[in-house]
Parts: C-alpha cells; sequence; structure tokens
C-alpha cells in the first residue's frame, strides 16, 4: 500500500480518539452537579441550623431575666469579662494561644495609665470552667522569692482575693522563686504568711520574663470563685532584693478594702442549664446577650486538622481534585465567599441582634463551620440576645470527598474503557474496511478485467459495511453480466452478420449467373470484395474475443522452442521473401509446456508488427535464449520507437499507436500475443532498443523443467483433452 | 425421378438462393425453414441429400437433431452442414453424427453445388457395394486416398474425413516431404473465407483423427509460419 498517498485526511482511528475527548464532559458535568447537590445540602443545613436556633430561641423569648440573672448588680463592681477561650490556652505565659485572632481586652491597671513600674494589663478568660488570667507587669527589677524564706511576701507577686463558694474570705498568692512555672499558696489574713503551707495546686501559672517586666499567665478553677464570681488582684512589687520591703501594691481597684472586689461576667448558668440538654455532640450552641458576651455555650466542634487522608491509592486523584478546586469554584461559582473566622462571627451576631436570623459559612481552624443566629426576643418586642447554632460541615465534605472520589474514578475509568473500546472498534472497522478494499481491488485485475464476480468477505455483516459489501458484490455481478455480454458481443455481432453476409454473397453469385451482363461488372467485383472484407473483420475480431476460451481448450505438449523458432524464421524468409530475418538460438534445446500453434499465432502476429515498423532493407531479428526458469524469445527491428508511454498499452486489446489512417487495424494482434503468452505462464513487453534505433517485443516463457512437471498443470486446462 | 435435395435454413433469402443454385444444376429441391416443417417433410419423402443450418430460429442445435433423425432413416444419406462457425464443427466430428462435410458461411454457390454433385457421386459409389480400392485409388506408403468415394485409410484401417479434410490431406500428399503453404490448403477448402486458425484446426482434427487409429501416428509436421509437410511412407 503506498501509505503516503493513500491518506488523505485524518484516519478513523483518529477521528474516534478525537470524539472520544467530548467524554471529558463527563466528570465536567459531574462536577457541576456536585457543586449544585453541595449548595443544597448546604442550603439544607443553614435552614436545619436555622430552625435549631429558632426552636431554641423560643425557650428563651422573652425571658429578660435570665440575661440579667447575675448575682450581685454589676452596677457595684467593676466588671472583669472574661472571654471565651476558644483556643488551646496552654499556660505559658504568651497569650496569643488563647484565640485564633489578636483580639484580646486587656484592662490598664495602675498609676499614669498603666505605664509606671508596677503597673499592670489584665486579660481574662474562661475555657472549660477554668478562669485563665494573664497580666503583662511593669516593673524595673524583678525579686523572685528567697526558697528560704518562709515570708511570702518579701518578693514580687500577685496576690488573689475572692469570696469563696462558702462565703468565707479567699487569698491566694501567686509566686515564684525563678521564671517558670509559678506556685499558689492560700494566705493568712495579713498576706505574709501561707495558711497551711501546702501550696494551692488548683492554681497553675507560669510566668515569664520580658523586657519591661513579667508576663504572668495563671489559671484558676471557676468554682473557687463560688457563685457570686467576685474577685480581686493585685501585683505586690517589691525592688530591693536585700530589704525585700513592698514598695507598691498595684490593685484592680483603686479602693482598697473588704469589699473591693473585681467581678468576673461571663455565661449565665441558667441559660446553660436550659441548652444544656439540647446540646449534642457536632453541635455547638451558644447564646450570645446584646453585648456580644457568650452567656452559655453547650457542645463542641472538633477544630482540629482533619487526619491526614488515608494513604491509600484511592485518595489520590482526590488530593489532586482537591488542589484544583479554588480554580474550579471560581471558575463555576464565581468567587467562593466564605467568611474568614471572626468576621463571620461577627456578622451573624450583628444580623440576629439586629433581628434578622441569617447562617452563614465560615472557616474555623482548619475546617469550615456553618454558623446559623436567631435573635431572642424579649418581652417589649426587642432583641435581648441571640442563639447561635454551629456545625462543620464535615458531613457535606465527607459526602462530597466520597462523591469526587467516585467520579474521579468512574470518568477516568470509563474514559480508559470508552476510548479502549473505540481502539478496538475502529480497529476492527479500519480491518473490515481494508479486507472489504483489498478484495475489492482484487476483483479487477490491472487491464480491467473481472477476476471475480463476486466478494466474500463481509458480505453477512448487517450493518453499513457488509451493506457496501453486498453493493459492490452486486456491482460486479452486473459488471460481470455486462462484461460477459460485450464479450459474446462479437460472436454474437458475427452470428446476425454472418447470415446476411450470406444472403449478400450467394445473391451476388446468383445475380452473376442471371444477368449475363453484369458478370464482369467491376461493381460486382467490389461488392464480393466488400463482402469478404466484412466477412474477415468479423473473423478477426470474433477470434480475439474467444481466443482466452478457445485457449483453455488447447492441449500443451513438450514444445522444443530451438526447433520451432529455427523452422519457423527459415519459413519467414519464404512467405515474406521482401524481408530479411536473423535468427539466434541457443544451440541447444529449449523446451516449454505449449500449445505449438499458439506459440505460431503468437509469432505471426509479432512478425507482422515487426514488418509493419521496420525500416525496408533492414534485418528482423529474432533471439531465443534461456535464464534458469525461463526461456526469452525477443524479436527486434529498426524503425521508430514506441511512445514512451506506449510500452505497456501496445498489448491492450482496439489500442492501436498506428496513427488514423489504417483502418483494418483493431489493435488486436499484440493483444492476442499478450493474451498466448500469459496462458503459458508467461510475460510480455515492448522496450525500445537502448540506442533508439528499433524496437523489441520480449517474450517470457518459464521452461518445462523435467517430465514431472511438464505434467504438473502449470495452468489448470493443460491437461485437459479436446 | 430427379434426386432431391432438401435445404433447412431459416433465413428465407439465403433459402432461395440456395435453392436457385441447386435447381439450376438440374435437382429437385425441397425447402423447410424448420425441424418440423422438414420433418414434416421428410414423412413424406426421404431426400437423396440434405443441406442442414445448424441454428434454426430459436433452435440452437436443430441442425445436429435433424441430421440423427435423418440418418436414422437413411444411414447413408450424405449431409452437409451449413455454419457460422469453423469451431462447432469440433462438436460436430466429436458427436460421430455422420455427416459428411460441413460449410462455412458464408459460402460459394459454385463450391456448394459442386459439392452436392460430389457428394452424390461418391454415394452412389459407396452404395454399389464395391469395398476394393478403386482404380483412382493412391497410395502414399502406408496412406491410401481414394479420391472417388472420398475414402483414406491408413496402415489398412479406414479414416473417416470430411470431404474438406480429405481435400486439405489429399493436397497434402500430393508432394509428399515437401513443405505446403498456408494458401495451398486455404485453396483445398474452397472457402471464400479462411484464416491460419482455420486451417490449424483442421490439421489438428485430421491429425486426431489418424492417432485415434495410430497412437505413433507422426505424418503431418507443422511448418512454422509457413504451412504443413506430410512426412512419412515415401
Amino acid at each position: 500500500m503506498r501509505i503516503g498517498s493513500a491518506i488523505h485526511g485524518p484516519r478513523l482511528v483518529a477521528k474516534l480518539m478525537a470524539l472520544s475527548v467530548a467524554l471529558l464532559v463527563v466528570p465536567w458535568l459531574s462536577w457541576l452537579l456536585l457543586v449544585e447537590m453541595e449548595r443544597a445540602l448546604e442550603a439544607m443545613q443553614f435552614r436545619q441550623q436555622l430552625l435549631v436556633a429558632k426552636g431554641i430561641s423560643t425557650f428563651l423569648n422573652g425571658r429578660e431575666d435570665l440575661f440579667a440573672d447575675l448575682p450581685i448588680d454589676p452596677e457595684d463592681y467593676e466588671a472583669l469579662y472574661a472571654r471565651p477561650i476558644t483556643g488551646s490556652a496552654r499556660l505559658d505565659g504568651a497569650i496569643e494561644d488563647w484565640n485564633d485572632v489578636d483580639s484580646h481586652v486587656a484592662n490598664a491597671f495602675g498609676a499614669s495609665g498603666g505605664t509606671a513600674d508596677g503597673s499592670f494589663d489584665l486579660s481574662l478568660g474562661d475555657r472549660e470552667g477554668w478562669l485563665y488570667a494573664f497580666l503583662k507587669v511593669r516593673d524595673d527589677v524583678r525579686v523572685y522569692r528567697n526558697p528560704k524564706s518562709l515570708r511570702l511576701d518579701g518578693a514580687d507577686h500577685v496576690r488573689v482575693d475572692f469570696i469563696r463558694a462558702d462565703g468565707e474570705d479567699g487569698r491566694i498568692a501567686i509566686t515564684a522563686s525563678q521564671a517558670g512555672v509559678t506556685t499558689a499558696y492560700p494566705m493568712d489574713a495579713e498576706w505574709r504568711l501561707a495558711e497551711t503551707g501546702a501550696p494551692e495546686r488548683s492554681v497553675q501559672g507560669h510566668l515569664v520574663e520580658t523586657g519591661e517586666g513579667y508576663a504572668l499567665e495563671f489559671r484558676m478553677p471557676l468554682d473557687m470563685l463560688g457563685s457570686r464570681r467576685v474577685f480581686g488582684l493585685s501585683f505586690v512589687d517589691v525592688d530591693d532584693p536585700q530589704t525585700r520591703a513592698i514598695r507598691t501594691v498595684t490593685r484592680t481597684l483603686p479602693t482598697a478594702g473588704e469589699e473591693s472586689f473585681g467581678l468576673v461576667v461571663y455565661r449565665s448558668p441558667e441559660v446553660l442549664k436550659i441548652i444544656e440538654g439540647l446540646g449534642y455532640a457536632g453541635y455547638r450552641i451558644m447564646v450570645i446577650d446584646t453585648e456580644s458576651r457568650r452567656r452559655a455555650e453547650t457542645g463542641g466542634l472538633d477544630l482540629g486538622p482533619r487526619p491526614p487522608a488515608e494513604t491509600n491509592w484511592a485518595a489520590i486523584p482526590r488530593g489532586a481534585f482537591l488542589k484544583t478546586r479554588q480554580w474550579l469554584e471560581a471558575f463555576t461559582a464565581g468567587d467562593a465567599d466564605v467568611a474568614q473566622d471572626a468576621e463571620g462571627a461577627a456578622e451573624v451576631i450583628a444580623s440576629a441582634l439586629a433581628g434578622d436570623p441569617l447562617a452563614l459559612r465560615r472557616h474555623a481552624g482548619e475546617k469550615e463551620v456553618i454558623m446559623a443566629g436567631h435573635p431572642i426576643v424579649g418581652a417589649g418586642g426587642s432583641v435581648i440576645g441571640l442563639v447561635a447554632v454551629e456545625q462543620t460541615i464535615e458531613d457535606i465534605e465527607t459526602f462530597q470527598y466520597a462523591a469526587i472520589d467516585s467520579i474521579v474514578w468512574v470518568s477516568v475509568a470509563s474514559l480508559i474503557a470508552f476510548v479502549l473500546a473505540v481502539i478496538a472498534f475502529s480497529g476492527r472497522l479500519t480491518w473490515r474496511i481494508r479486507n472489504l478494499r483489498r478484495e475489492a481491488a482484487a476483483a479487477i485485475d490491472e487491464y480491467g478485467r473481472l477476476r471475480s464476480a463476486a466478494l466474500s468477505s463481509e458480505i453477512h455483516s448487517g450493518d453499513e459495511i457488509g451493506d457496501l459489501a453486498r453493493s459492490v458484490s452486486n456491482m460486479l455481478t452486473r459488471l460481470r453480466q455486462h462484461n460477459h455480454f460485450i464479450e459474446n458481443m462479437p460472436r454474437t455481432l458475427r452470428h446476425e452478420i454472418n447470415n446476411p453476409l450470406n444472403v449478400l454473397s450467394t445473391s451476388l453469385q446468383n445475380l452473376s449467373e442471371d444477368v449475363a451482363d453484369v458478370k464482369d461488372s467491376r461493381y460486382l467485383e467490389s461488392a464480393r470484395r466488400g463482402v469478404l472484407r466484412i466477412g474477415a473483420i468479423v473473423e478477426n475480431l470474433a477470434d480475439a474475443a474467444s481466443l482466452d476460451e478457445s485457449l483453455q481448450a488447447e492441449d500443451m505438449d513438450e514444445v522444443d522452442l530451438e526447433q520451432l523458432l529455427a523452422n519457423y524464421v527459415g519459413n519467414c524468409a519464404i512467405t515474406h521473401p521482401d524481408h530479411g530475418f536473423l535468427f539466434r538460438g541457443t544451440g541447444a534445446a529449449v523446451i516449454v509446456l505449449a500449445s505449438d500453434y499458439r506459440i505460431e499465432q503468437m509469432l505471426d502476429k509479432i512478425i507482422d508488427n515487426a514488418i509493419d515498423f521496420h525500416r525496408a532493407g533492414s534485418a528482423i531479428r529474432v533471439q531465443l535464449d534461456t535464464g534458469p526458469e525461463h526461456a526469452r524469445i525477443a524479436i527486434a527491428n529498426r524503425g521508430p520507437p514506441l511512445p514512451r508511454d506506449a510500452t505497456g498499452s501496445v498489448f491492450e486489446s482496439m489500442v492501436s499507436h498506428r496513427g488514423p489512417d489504417n483502418r483494418l487495424h483493431f489493435g488486436l494482434g499484440l493483444y492476442v500475443v499478450r493474451t498466448i503468452a500469459e496462458h503459458h505462464g508467461g510475460t510480455v513487453r515492448a522496450l525500445n532498443l537502448t540506442d533508439g534505433s528499433g524496437v523489441v517485443i520480449s517474450v517470457q516463457l518459464p521452461l518445462a523443467t523435467g517430465a514431472g512437471k511438464a505434467e504438473e498443470p502449470a495452468q489448470d486446462h493443460s491437461s485437459r483433452t479436446a | 425421378m430427379a434426386t432431391l435435395i432438401a435445404i433447412v435454413e431459416d433465413d428465407p433469402d439465403q433459402r432461395a438462393n440456395y435453392a436457385d443454385a441447386i435447381v439450376k444444376k438440374g435437382y429437385e429441391t425441397a425447402t423447410y425453414a424448420s425441424r418440423a416443417e422438414a420433418l414434416a417433410g421428410f414423412d413424406e419423402r426421404i431426400p437423396d441429400l440434405a443441406v442442414l443450418d445448424i441454428i434454426l430460429g430459436p433452435e440452437v442445435d436443430a441442425g445436429f437433431q435433424l441430421c440423427r433423425e435423418l440418418l436414422a432413416r437413411k444411414p447413408t444419406l450424405p449431409v452437409i452442414f451449413l455454419t457460422e462457425r469453423i469451431n462447432e464443427i469440433d462438436k460436430i466430428s466429436g458427436l460421430r453424427l455422420g455427416a459428411w462435410d460441413y460449410l462455412p458461411k458464408p459460402i460459394s454457390l459454385d463450391y456448394l453445388a459442386e459439392r452436392i454433385a460430389s457428394l452424390i457421386r461418391i454415394n452412389d459409389v459407396r452404395t454399389s457395394g464395391e469395398d476394393s480400392v478403386s482404380p483412382s485409388a493412391r497410395r502414399v506408403g502406408g496412406l491410401v486416398l481414394d479420391q472417388d468415394a472420398l475414402l483414406v485409410s491408413w496402415q489398412g484401417r479406414r479414416i473417416d474425413l470430411s470431404a474438406t479434410e480429405f481435400r486439405m490431406l489429399a493436397k497434402l500428399v500430393r508432394n509428399p516431404g515437401h513443405a505446403v503453404s498456408y494458401e495451398t490448403l486455404m485453396q483445398s477448402t474452397m472457402q471464400s473465407l479462411v484464416t491460419h486458425n482455420t486451417i490449424n484446426t483442421h490439421m489438428r482434427n485430421i491429425r486426431k483423427k489418424f492417432e485415434r487409429e495410430d497412437n505413433e501416428f507422426a505424418g503431418i509436421k507443422s511448418e512454422y509460419g509457413f504451412g504443413y509437410r506430410w512426412t512419412v511412407g515415401d
């Protein structure tokens, strides 16, 4: 196959492969569906959380008292707000881990607005039943406790005084003999010695030195403070390590005295009781008052990083997919409007406090949560607080990841399967089409003769290729019928013409008998010649047309070409006395399996042709030589060479290169030569002599090698007898 | 009673032409256009000689059937076939129908008349019962040719040749050992249109008929490009 010239465009395989790229739309559509589904789920969770928030808020509607159930009238106290700590809050002398964002509120205490020596900033937080305190103390000379001294007031320390749950005064000093872990002691009334000598282990703290002084972080159980939850805090500054005298005491309240406690305001226990029963794992329910203070909270969220993805291979595409997710989301749904942590919460709180329930999605730690806020309405119709319900979207994400996994794998698998199917299908299709083409091309030989009248491949296929094969096959069959008709035409013609010709001929004869005057007329003679000529033409045509058929009936014998040619060329000199002939043989017998009449007929045609074209006076040379398997007869004549493009076509039927003047020639002579040569299993070629001085017709015939081979039917009809 | 020549030919013009030419020679003719017509005519009177066209209307081998029919009634009846194609003669000889001669169209009326006269004369000779070699017989080695009775024998065995084949053989052996050209052989067929191929076909048939009686027969040699030669029997 001539691949270069046969490719006019993409092959079937390439086309189908290109088409299969369209399959990529499947994961794309799946992705869109997934995004829509996620939105729907999200909206559902929004609504559900809002409903929960609304349900809880109905318990609290009109209950202003719950928000006002502070144990002591806050008006009498300086309020120390303990803010909820959402972070880990390790005791390390740093406040940064209390909350995710830098939203720590500190109150400054001490002279000169908290800038003088011994002044401090205080932040309070609460977390899981602990009250956390963080102090940033300015102290120019740091004096640590001497562990050998029993007196605890001879060094820098922090005093906490409060009313215990049993109503007694509580006094705790937090001391440190060096930077690091602090020790707390219950103190006597004079704040000089430890009351029992045993440290209060439930009060833990950590002190670090800063450039300005100390940073102290400590915590104590909220239970210690009793139901009133009031306490005061002082920093005692000792500057002289020798005298160890107290220089200043900086208090949280400007006025000293028994009642000088700060009030820790934190969640309302009653509200907590109400909502506690509602909480369950995965939810966080918060009640927030109009001051944005968290009054109650139940349930908890696991905001830690999700466990590392399973290392199995199934998660690989998800990882790759999630990486492109941001881009995909931006592409499909516009900018992702997931609020950041604090703004999201603030937005919900502000909206709910303004009376509008709101749910939104926000980041929290490593995860995303949905936060829904619903206002609590007081008796007068005003908003007295809100219920916030938070839940992670883990369920949605889990669903989403599973869906992504299956989408990716199903898409990849179906794509691969489809591509394989396309390759297999198109391969098979191509193979079938090629087979069909090969067979169809082989049905007609290079001379345009039909070799077979029907195709055998794909005939029974039910599809379009089968249709094609059948129609090509039908075409061949009809062509065969037509060919048959054309082949039989000369014979039919002869039959049809010979009868009227015979009428003509016999009538002319009778005419010449009957009418004496006509007998010598030259018109009668020319009429007879005409009749003969028509007869000759029809005869020649019919002979050539039935040549194939009559060759089939011919007997094949072992013939000595050398002898035959010598005899033939010798006789040529007698039959064509005007022309010279030269024969050069091999000098030995050259045996071929042939029909001698037909070889003679073939030589007649070649010699006739050579005589017609040879230059007057030049000899026609006949040469016989042998190869290992072939005998070659070459008949050369001097004369005009063949046109370059005619060397192949001279052997075709009805092709004559003699010019328009020679009307008796149908170009049948060399066609007869070719047909006879091919019948004997040989070939024939017409070549110009290398010096351009003439033409040589060369016939190759296979040698009969041994008697066994001679018996073997080189042509299947050679063994037939007439 | 005059000699009756039956002519079976479906083409009316040819039929009339044959009849005219034959009547001129003093014979009586009976002409038929089809096989049925001819059979009906034969029931009335069996002719002395029949000239049959092979294809009669739609029946492609009506002539052969008629020949069989006639020879069944009168085995010695001379039959001449007129045909369009020399190759079909092979079939006839293969069938060994007993036809005496065959002439391809277009035919020469003179020759037809001459052939009719000759066959009638030969039939008379043959039916006269003399099986001995007539004085006109010619002997060439093992070959005996009886020109009058158109009888050939090879080494004592009878060879059945058609009249045309007989003439060609006679021409060939006139000068034993010398090559006879195609042109000479063509003249012996006394037909207007003869090709080398026709001669070759006849020669092959003759050779086969000899070989049938004598496997070793090699008396007829091809002179490729020229003609034939009789090589044995001096």
